[in-house]
């Protein structure tokens, strides 16, 4: 697993960054519609990839 | 101060602390530790200040806007660092510096105090040191002043440099213009210029070698804040410090025919390519920005086009109230950052035309850009958005308040060594701003004092604590072979740093009694 990370940690760390910048757009367009079980879906979303930089970032 | 409003402070700064902690005693990354402080203000912010999901949403996607503003310029700046780096331009500019001059305070004040302004004013993100540090040591300085040298000499153009990545943050997080902030921020950056070429001479060589080169310092310090002023202030801010750094390197380059600096012979080395050649890529952006930015028609038909959102009134279970309004606003294709792109592709075209480059150099060209602009962007996304929750939730008013009501009327003694303090814990003069920048104005704002001198305060700090930043000392090492061994350049740089601030810290004292 580790060497997993290693020999991608580029592209995963780009993955992680281009879900920081899409993940709230979702995020407004479902707290505009008052959807709380949706927003509640994308922040957990959020907290993953948060997790995968705070880990591997 | 009642013991519940200490308690909620304690808790307001947690976030901060941990990134502080994390960054200066784990040695963690800006992404790792940015990404850990937002999960202590997410939990911190749901348990104490009353954040419900609705609320976190919209400080996430405020907080990607004002990212997003900030990255363009930093990819923009990557990519044509990359461009020009990749035809080995940067060394032939070097090369050619060196010939104009054989005495020593000379080529400390050209490498150590211009060219890294002018790195740091084309590329920045620890450039200036590691670019300027092996062409020091190839002249023979010691491998502790050729790293301390560029660190201190090229702090005063932080916040205008990488075109100007870090007042746009400023302004992004302040919500204020730059016909606003601009004045004061490049009056005390001006102070700073002087202080950085002095300190730069000093670290070298004590007061004997700072009196030699007096004349010099005044001569070049003059040209370069004067013009990082001008350029600033007359909207041109993305150009402040490449522009300023860039009539520095003409000024240094005729102060050094002066008689009194003439009497070594300088080096005959003679460059692949032609200093004018390697230049080129800045005259491109020199005309394009100005073009941009100058023409009002043409600012009129790049400006049409804008990402924008709107969001409503949001109130914390608390009952802390933010306002409705329009986030940050991406001007697509006028943004400073669009500019920069258009000036990389048009020079990286000319340069191809000329034959500058090696087979696939464009994969190589997109591959460091990658490589260099995804940690910095993992770090400046991850504290934007921690410091959104932050404001969302009242956390940054309760530190404000705390700080103004201990602090007082002496705060603008205080407001440098904020802005100082985030760029040490960050490594960037962008993130202290972002992090710090709604702090300071709050506290400003609550203490009765100008928020524009204040915020002036805090951006010249956080440039000034690009040169202790133990992310960029470690850089600059690792290029001199000083790797393990940073301890006495930080020691040097700690030193002049700290004077430097307390100067501009009684400058910004004294001014707030003015206005």
């Amino acid at each position: 697993m580790d060497n997993f990370f290693k020999k991608h940690a580029l592209k995963l760390k780009a993955i992680a960054l281009i879900l920081m910048l899409v993940i709230p757009f979702f995020l407004y367009t479902a707290a505009m519609q008052g959807s709380i079980v949706q927003i509640k879906l994308l922040l957990a979303l959020m907290i993953g990839t948060m997790l995968f930089v705070l880990k591997k970032g | 101060m009642t013991d519940v409003f200490i308690v909620k402070w304690i808790f307001a700064f947690s976030p901060i602390l941990t990134v502080l902690v994390l960054m200066i005693f784990k040695n963690w990354s800006g992404s790792r530790a940015g990404a850990a402080g937002w999960f202590v203000s997410l939990i911190i912010a749901t348990l104490i200040f009353g954040a419900h999901p609705e609320l976190i949403a919209h400080s996430q996607m405020k907080g990607i806007l004002l990212s997003l503003n900030v990255l363009y310029i930093i990819w923009a700046a990557l990519f044509l660092y990359h461009v020009v780096n990749e035809t080995g331009a940067i060394r032939a500019i070097g090369i050619g510096i060196q010939r104009f001059s054989g005495d020593k305070s000379i080529q400390i004040l050209i490498f150590g105090w211009i060219f890294a302004s002018f790195l740091q004013g084309v590329a920045g993100y620890g450039v200036p040191i590691a670019v300027v540090a092996p062409l020091l040591v190839a002249l023979g300085f010691s491998p502790v002043v050729s790293v301390a040298v560029p660190a201190i000499g090229h702090s005063w153009s932080v916040t205008f440099g990488s075109m100007g990545a870090s007042f746009q943050a400023l302004m992004a997080v302040s919500g204020l213009e730059s016909s606003y902030l601009a004045p004061w921020s490049a009056a005390l950056l001006g102070v700073a210029t002087f202080l950085c070429g002095i300190f730069a001479v000093y670290a070298y060589d004590g007061w004997k070698m700072v009196k030699h080169s007096l004349m010099a310092i005044l001569i070049i310090g003059t040209t370069m804040a004067g013009t990082q002023y001008i350029l600033s202030v007359s909207g041109m801010w993305t150009l402040g410090g490449f522009g300023a750094s860039l009539a520095g390197l003409c000024s240094g380059l005729a102060v050094a025919k002066l008689k009194i600096y003439n009497q070594t012979p300088p080096s005959q080395t003679q460059p692949e390519m032609g200093l004018w050649w390697a230049l080129a890529a800045y005259f491109i952006l020199i005309v394009i920005v100005s073009t941009g930015v100058m023409i009002p028609a043409v600012n009129a038909f790049l400006g049409q086009a804008k990402l924008s959102f709107a969001f409503p009134e949001i109130i914390s279970l608390k009952g802390w109230v933010v306002a409705a309004g329009p986030g940050k606003a991406i001007n697509i294709f006028g943004h400073g950052g669009a500019l920069l792109f258009y000036s990389s592709v048009i020079s990286f075209f000319v340069y191809l035309a000329k034959g500058f480059y090696k087979p696939q150099a464009i994969k190589t060209i997109l591959q460091k850009t990658v490589k260099s602009g995804v940690p910095t962007s993992l770090g400046i996304v991850s504290m934007v958005c921690f410091a959104m929750i932050m404001d969302h939730c009242q956390m940054i008013y309760i530190l404000a308040e705390g700080i103004s009501r201990v602090f007082g009327s002496i705060y603008p003694l205080v407001a440098p060594w904020i802005g100082l303090l985030g760029a040490f814990m960050t490594g960037s003069n962008t993130n202290s701003n972002v992090v710090f920048g709604v702090l300071q104005q709050e506290t400003a704002h609550l203490a009765g004092l100008s928020a524009a001198l204040i915020l002036a305060a805090q951006t010249t700090g956080g440039a000034l604590g690009s040169m202790i930043a133990p992310a960029k000392i470690l850089v600059g090492c690792s290029t001199v072979g000083l790797a393990g061994k940073e301890g006495p350049v930080l020691k040097t740089t700690l030193r002049y740093g700290l004077v430097i601030t307390g100067i501009i810290g009684i400058i910004t004292a004294l001014a707030s009694f003015i206005i």
